[in-house]
């Protein structure tokens, strides 16, 4: 056998493993996307069963109405800026956590400490939360469910952020103090840009839960519902099938971002080119 | 030969082999950063969960509807004698099962997303996976009751495709569906901690263990797992402490009335007994944070994510 | 001479502030008039008062709330409440409900319990002319008043059975359908033990399975004949789920999940709607009757707003709000002003459709038995009862 051939056979394995790879990958991908497509799907259906709607009857009843269901939009809104003002602070947080936790030698405490809202059944924190906010007397409102939510994302985008430092060199931060530069220098030039997706995961994470919690806003909701706890309100109560629209829209929306998001970098790269 | 270098590369043991902060490179005091963070949390996390935890000594008075000082472990007899501790340990379980089926599915995508996909496929597989948490997880939980039902999507196609008769039941309102809309829900959070730790593994070190004769397989096995495991502890950890705390897969999806830790603590608030819910509160956190000290001493987990490469 | 055009400043002071006062009362006046909302009179205009409502979705009008606002100056910010009285209570002590919300509508039966807890205040009847409209059996349900003062006002009142899908199941005049192993895996109940352990223990009883004195507050004994009973029964795999809210409900009924499941009765309107064949049965062995009654919070007194909290209670009770109810829900306020105002405004609301509803609940109420069975969230036992649920749950 001539020297070339075990590079053939592995690189011939490698693409065959690619393969399988990806048909599993989208195979998951589908099975995360049955629901949000079945639900895109029934937005169509003008009828009031959440059922598939048939060829000939489909319609965008829905959505024309979407805009109109004034308590709906108002809830998303709330739990869209709640998301990004949980992102901000939480990820703020969690980097400073982190960074002290690289260079703390007492690792186990700070990480307990973090991690312990974690471990907290979200009705209780949210109760207790309520009843911190009351001995001043603080109102509920969008800022207590904020609190609420940094606790529970906190956690999440710590670790998130340590799991991506993990990856750090610590060579490297060696290299750049050696060379004269400050923590602050450090940080802007050789911890940021490698940690940066984790600190954008984090980010999003933190947006995602905050986006999707309901027992933590429980207690600490004002006179503003967030979309969860609208919607649970609506699943108990009734509803029209507007969510499926609002639902409809978010992935419309999102397909439409990740969209351009690929075509601006695919420009990009051809002008890098 | 590979065990010997993957060694090298994978300092975390038992006990760990503490990096010291000079090797770390990194000076100064790490207090100033942590300071708001401990601050927010004991003020808001650790604090009035201390209340709480005092309150759940407190009985009971159905005279006036509420709770009153009288001293008494009652609360804590009760989650024993009345089937409480059942639900707990069952939401254990099924938390455990759902954090090592989404593990299982998780890393070979992880894998395939860091090793075997471009650029731009990774980009857009992680937007793709990340999109439908920004739809309602109730309503996407709901989806589960009309695609897994008698009439639901999965019969329908079944029954057309003439693989069966009449439609399967077992689909829904079993523990099935709700692990199906558990991983559904969560399995993202397996998938990117993951992700990220492998960033950890560099080319050189694979081309080392191929040039050393490791098979893709012993080469997973000793070099790219180890490596990833501050990720594959960040993904369990999540997952699983989702689904500890999970109450809608499994009113949406479970059978007639079950139940779940986060579900049976709602249950007994609604009758006002918060020595009860207090109590199983204060158990749940008990349990888990024994599970992290454990942890901590003999797997060195709060330990695991320390910049060790040089 | 004095020239106005020469020296403005020969305008005597007193002209000066004549003017400016003139000027500045029309300025204010056209102010008043720019901010105004057509419909509403004049002194309506200066008194329009928020008002938060804290209650049930079944009590919600949407939409035509507008005609409160035009009648009586009242703007209502509704919240639904998830009509459970251990979260609203819970919300009200250790939350800041009692700075948000000024009257609530909840389930009857936690009156008491609010009440106690201090969080209520009662009714003042004489500035509520409609209350005496209230039919005479509404007005005696016994969880309303505490201590001889009224603190709910039931507003809305219903019967509950069971759903049942005539053509899989026929005919169906008793709950035993539900319990029918005939029917296994393809009935359901309500995850709630308020409604499924009244319902069961209506069944043991007029079947004479068990001796039960009043289904809706069972003793210690008879809560675990029930309970036990209905434990068999899901371990015997009787139950396809439980539901958990509207949603839910309907779809099990309209996915055709569920054959027969008791329920509340708008779930068959829904199913109709979206063309699904469903009936309500009328069960032999009598309804389950329940409100959702109006509460006074003590926070609505602190905030002046007690007067207007009564003023829209009696609104409430006068007709519209009952038109509105019927024709969104099919619930309907237990007075006969309904049918009245309907006959008053034919333009406004469909007479007849007024007098069917009415007619329907109360034949409901009078049909069977003559005592009929009232749903109380807070039975004397309810402690009790979640346990044995939790019981059930473990099953």
């Amino acid at each position: 056998m001539t020297t070339a051939q075990p590079a053939a056979d592995s690189s011939r394995r490698r693409q065959w493993a690619r393969r399988l790879l990806l048909i599993y990958a989208v195979g998951v991908l589908l099975f995360v996307y049955v629901p949000p497509t079945y639900m895109l799907l029934i937005s169509f259906n003008p009828g009031l069963l959440p059922h598939l709607p048939s060829l000939s009857h489909l319609s965008v009843k829905w959505y024309s109405i979407l805009f109109s269901e004034e308590r709906m939009i108002a809830a998303f809104k709330a739990s869209v800026v709640t998301g990004i003002a949980t992102a901000l602070i939480t990820t703020v947080l969690a980097v400073l956590a982190s960074l002290a936790y690289l260079r703390s030698v007492n690792r186990s405490l700070l990480f307990n400490t973090v991690v312990f809202p974690m471990f907290v059944p979200g009705v209780i924190q949210g109760l207790s939360l309520a009843i911190v906010f009351k001995l001043p007397n603080i109102i509920p409102s969008l800022w207590t469910i904020t609190a609420g939510h940094i606790l529970w994302a906190l956690p999440f985008a710590f670790i998130v952020i340590l799991t991506s430092m993990s990856a750090l060199r610590g060579s490297l931060i060696e290299a750049a103090q050696d060379l004269g530069a400050s923590n602050w220098q450090t940080f802007r030039d050789i911890i940021f840009p490698l940690v940066s997706p984790g600190i954008t995961s984090a980010a999003l994470f933190a947006f995602l839960l905050s986006f999707n919690e309901y027992s933590r806003a429980y207690f600490l909701v004002g006179g503003q519902d967030t979309l969860p706890i609208y919607m649970f309100g609506a699943m108990n109560a009734g509803t029209s099938p507007t969510i499926y629209a609002l639902a409809g829209t978010i992935l419309i929306v999102s397909f439409l971002g990740i969209g351009a998001a690929l075509l601006a970098l695919n420009v990009r790269q051809r002008r890098a080119a | 030969m590979v065990a010997e270098a993957s060694q090298r590369v994978n300092p975390i043991r038992r006990g760990g082999v503490a990096a010291s902060p000079a090797a770390a490179g990194l000076g100064g005091p790490g207090l100033y950063l942590a300071l708001p963070t401990y601050v927010i949390v004991v003020v808001l996390a650790v604090a009035p969960l201390a209340l709480l935890v005092f309150w759940s000594f407190w009985r009971y008075d159905p005279a006036t509807y509420w709770i009153k000082p009288d001293l008494s472990f009652d609360a804590y007899q009760t989650i024993v004698s009345s089937g409480r501790l059942a639900v707990i340990i069952k939401t254990a379980r099924i938390a455990v099962t759902t954090t090592a089926l989404a593990l299982v599915l998780a890393y070979p995508i992880a894998y395939f997303m860091h090793r075997l996909a471009g650029a731009r496929l990774r980009m857009l597989l992680s937007l793709l996976f990340l999109v439908p948490f920004f739809t309602s997880y109730i309503v996407r939980t709901f989806a589960w009751r009309l695609i897994l039902g008698r009439l639901g999507l999965v019969n329908t196609a079944l029954q057309a495709l003439g693989v069966i008769q009449r439609p399967v039941e077992w689909l829904l309102f079993d523990e099935f569906a709700v692990q199906v809309g558990l991983l559904a829900s969560y399995l993202p959070f397996m998938i990117f901690p993951i992700l990220l730790s492998m960033t950890r593994i560099e080319g050189s070190v694979l081309e080392a263990s191929e040039d050393l004769g490791a098979s893709a397989w012993q080469t997973l096995r000793h070099v790219v797992i180890p490596l990833t495991t501050p990720g594959i502890f960040a993904g369990s950890l999540f997952v699983f402490v989702m689904a500890l705390g999970s109450s809608v897969e499994v009113q949406f999806l479970g059978g007639a009335a079950e139940s779940m830790i986060a579900i049976m603590i709602t249950d007994v608030m609604r009758v006002l007994n918060f020595p009860l819910a207090f109590a199983i509160s204060t158990l749940v956190l008990a349990l888990l944070i024994l599970l992290l000290v454990i942890g901590n001493r003999y797997l060195g987990l709060s330990e695991l994510f320390r910049s060790v490469s040089r | 001479m004095d020239n106005l055009y020469d020296h403005p400043s020969n305008i005597s002071r007193r002209q000066f502030l004549k003017l400016l006062g003139v000027g500045g009362l029309s300025l204010g006046l056209g102010g008043i008039e720019l901010l105004r909302r057509p419909g509403l009179s004049a002194a309506q205009q200066k008194q329009t008062v928020q008002l938060t409502f804290w209650a049930s979705g079944t009590m919600t009008i949407e939409q035509y709330w507008q005609k409160l606002e035009q009648q009586e100056g009242i703007k209502v910010n509704f919240t639904d409440n998830g009509n459970d009285p251990g979260p609203v209570i819970s919300k009200l002590i250790f939350g800041n409900a009692q700075q948000l919300y000024d009257v609530g509508g909840l389930q009857g039966g936690a009156e008491k319990e609010l009440a106690v807890r201090g969080q209520l205040e009662p009714w003042d009847e004489s500035k509520i002319p409609n209350y005496k409209t209230l039919w005479p059996w509404a007005r005696d349900i016994p969880y309303i008043r505490y201590q001889g003062k009224l603190y709910g006002i039931p507003t809305v009142i219903n019967a509950d059975s069971v759903i049942y899908l005539p053509e899989k199941v026929g005919k169906v005049d008793t709950y035993a359908v539900v319990f029918d192993p005939k029917l296994k895996g393809k009935t359901a109940m309500e995850d709630a033990w308020i409604n499924s352990a009244i319902f069961t223990a209506i069944y043991l009883k007029e079947n004479n399975l068990q001796k039960i004195g009043n289904p809706g507050n069972l003793t210690k004994d008879e809560l675990g004949a029930v309970m036990e009973f209905l434990i068999k029964k899901k371990k015997d795999g009787q139950f396809r789920t439980f539901w958990n809210g509207w949603e839910q409900g309907v779809q099990l009924v309209t996915s055709q999940e569920v054959w027969a499941m008791t329920g509340w009765e708008p779930i068959v309107y829904a199913a109709r709607r979206a063309g699904v064949k469903a009936d309500y049965a009328v069960p032999k062995e009598g309804y389950e009757g329940w409100s959702n009654d109006l509460l006074l919070f003590k926070g609505a007194g602190q905030r002046g707003r007690k007067d207007a909290a009564h003023r829209f209670a009696n609104w409430e009770l006068g007709g519209y709000y009952g038109n509105a109810l019927g024709k969104l829900r099919g619930y309907m306020v237990p007075t006969d002003n309904n049918v009245t105002y309907a006959k008053a405004h034919p333009q406004e609301w469909p007479m007849q459709e007024q007098k069917d509803l009415a007619d329907h609940v109360k034949s409901k109420f009078f049909s069977m038995k003559g005592a009929i069975y009232w749903q109380n969230v807070r039975p004397d036992n309810f402690q009790l009862y979640e346990e044995w649920w939790q019981k059930l749950r473990n099953a």
